[in-house]
């Protein structure tokens, strides 16, 4: 018995394919306790996300054409053997394999997927030492290197820059100006790290009062947005109008109510919202989705950067583990 | 007496070299982008240290040991360890270790500086208690003060990287943020503010054998850092100006000691 992993992933197969193997969480178990009943395998595991489909067994070579049969045929699979099968568990865990490098959402779900496999029953001595191995090793890589390093959206950019002005954001204010996907976006990600309290201004007032309802929020005229600018923190322009909205003068008549608090301008609309010479007031930070974008693609090359020593490390820690089935 | 006297030195070299330890591990780690507890281990030893050399002093002078600059210095030194120390570290402002332990070496090695410090102490006779209170708790306020001003220059730093847009470095990613530093600045000028004040009560009951001027000049600086505070308080006041303000005065208060 040796150990095999068929699965196919973002990379070998259109959504359309992937979401007809796709299994919920609920019935990872089951799945599993199927495969080892119609095929000759000791154990398995089924790890199912949006991105990937993956079984995990201990037994013959000769399953692999079965089992990649279960998962449509040879087209959209890949297969992986011994060694090299617990070197791409290991990937996947630690999220080299992830559309969004180093993210860590896969490793709660693989965590979940073993679960499920060990409370239905079918797993043993060579999935069972393989995933617990797994888990040390993942969290070795996401703590020793600097995978998960740094905001790679544009969205989480906005949100670190906030935490590092405001620290936490639950006495922060947010106003987003235009009622558009990306500012609705960016203000849920400043609201899901605790900011107080949402505005939103647009020239649709009723698309306006729509967003903040879907948000908790506040709607304002967008003739009223300079009253708000004076008690928020954060403001995100993103609307589709033609030439700038706020300039330098909106501010300077703010900031003397204000008291000269710091105002992060977070400007992701094209063409700009905001006009830069904002940003030669003292306690304004103004970043327009140019440099924002740029930060992102910076922590990107860095995680990129780091995917060698991520692998040299978790193949020198399995060889360590000397584990079954390899 | 001469054992005594070497001691005390011998302790406030100890307390500047693990200073001066703090500054470079500290500023290594940083520069890495890691933290360290390291930092705070040797600013504490050279808290220690320095606590040693004032009780060694204080026993020589029979008093508290504030006679000379080179006291002055070490008690300030003591005084802005002690602030980082009670002050900096439950506001998770980990990284004014790094800035204060450049400060302690500073004031340190100037008070080892020969003919900074007396080196054979007079014992003092007749203690005033006003002239004690005095002294000690107008250091201790220059201690908050010299905290502000460091966090003032933190600030100032990580304001111009975040105007900049420069966001890479170890630094960057060490700040406490923007909100917590200002707090943390005007925190601890009201803190220093408050024990100035008592200073100065304490300098107007003392009897004064050698002038007015110091108390007169002590006054100017209370009324300069009471008016930032009403300024900032009152009308607000950006950042920027607040720490440089802090900076300014603490750089000009230090001129009181000049007039001892």
């Amino acid at each position: 018995m040796e150990l095999i992993c068929v699965g196919l992933n973002h990379r070998t197969a259109p959504v359309e394919v992937r979401e007809l193997f796709a299994v919920a969480p609920s019935k990872l178990g089951e799945a599993a306790a199927d495969l080892r009943a119609k095929i000759d395998v000791e154990e398995a595991v089924v790890i199912s996300t949006c991105n990937r489909t993956e079984i995990y067994v201990s037994g013959e070579e000769s399953s692999i054409v079965q089992l990649e049969e279960m998962l449509g045929g040879a087209e959209h699979c890949y297969h992986r053997r011994k060694m090299d099968a617990a070197v791409h568990l290991c990937r996947v865990a630690s999220g080299l394999d992830s559309m969004v490098l180093g993210e860590t959402e896969i490793f709660g779900q693989v965590k979940d997927a073993y679960q499920a496999a060990l409370q239905a029953g079918v797993t043993r001595g060579v999935l069972n030492r393989l995933f617990q191995r797994t888990f040390s090793i993942g969290k070795k890589v996401r703590t020793e290197t600097g995978i998960q390093e740094g905001a790679t959206s544009i969205g989480n950019v906005a949100v670190d820059l906030a935490e590092k002005i405001f620290g936490h954001l639950k006495d922060s204010e947010v106003m987003i100006l235009g009622a558009g996907e990306m500012s609705r976006v960016t203000a849920q990600s400043l609201q899901s790290r605790g900011a107080r309290s949402i505005f939103v201004a647009n020239r649709s007032y009723d698309r306006a009062l729509d967003l903040a309802q879907q948000m908790n929020g506040h709607a304002v005229r967008f003739e009223d947005w300079q009253l708000v600018l004076a008690q928020v923190d954060v403001v995100i322009g993103s609307t589709g109008a033609p030439h700038t909205i706020v300039h330098k003068e909106h501010v300077e008549e703010v900031r003397r109510k204000r008291k000269y608090r710091p105002l992060f301008f977070i400007d992701i609309a094209v063409p700009r919202d905001i006009d830069p010479a904002v940003a030669e007031i003292e306690e304004v930070y103004l970043y327009d989705i140019d440099t924002l974008e740029q930060i992102a693609n910076e922590a990107r090359v860095r995680r990129a950067k780091q995917i060698e020593v991520c692998e040299l490390m978790i193949r020198e820690e399995l060889e360590k583990a000397k584990l079954p089935g390899l | 007496m001469h054992v005594g006297a070497d001691m005390d030195r011998t302790l406030l070299l100890i307390s500047t070299l693990l200073a001066l330890a703090g500054a470079v591990w500290g500023a290594v780690s940083v520069h890495r982008g890691s933290r360290t507890w390291w930092t705070l281990v040797l600013i504490g030893g050279a808290f220690v240290a320095q606590l040693g050399f004032l009780e060694l002093r204080g026993e020589m002078r029979g008093a508290c040991p504030l006679r000379d600059r080179g006291e002055i210095l070490v008690f300030l030194a003591w005084s802005l360890t002690l602030f980082y120390l009670v002050v900096g570290r439950p506001y998770r402002l980990s990284l004014v270790g790094l800035f204060t332990a450049p400060v302690v070496v500073l004031f340190q090695a100037l008070a080892l500086w020969p003919g900074v410090m007396t080196l054979q102490p007079e014992r003092s006779v007749g203690v005033d208690a006003w002239r004690e209170a005095h002294a000690a708790v107008s250091v201790l306020s220059y201690g908050a003060f010299a905290l502000a001003a460091v966090t003032g220059v933190m600030f100032l730093v990580l304001d111009r990287q975040l105007k900049d847009h420069h966001l890479q470095s170890g630094l960057f990613r060490n700040l406490p943020p923007v909100r917590e530093l200002l707090a943390a600045v005007k925190r601890l000028l009201w803190i220093g503010y408050g024990l100035l004040t008592f200073g100065i009560v304490a300098g107007a009951m003392m009897s004064h054998r050698g002038g007015w001027s110091h108390l007169i000049a002590a006054v100017a600086v209370w009324v300069f850092y009471g008016g930032l505070l009403l300024w900032q308080q009152w009308r607000g006041v950006t950042g920027r100006r607040l720490s440089l303000l802090a900076m300014v005065f603490f750089l000009l208060s230090l001129g009181v000691f000049a007039l001892v």
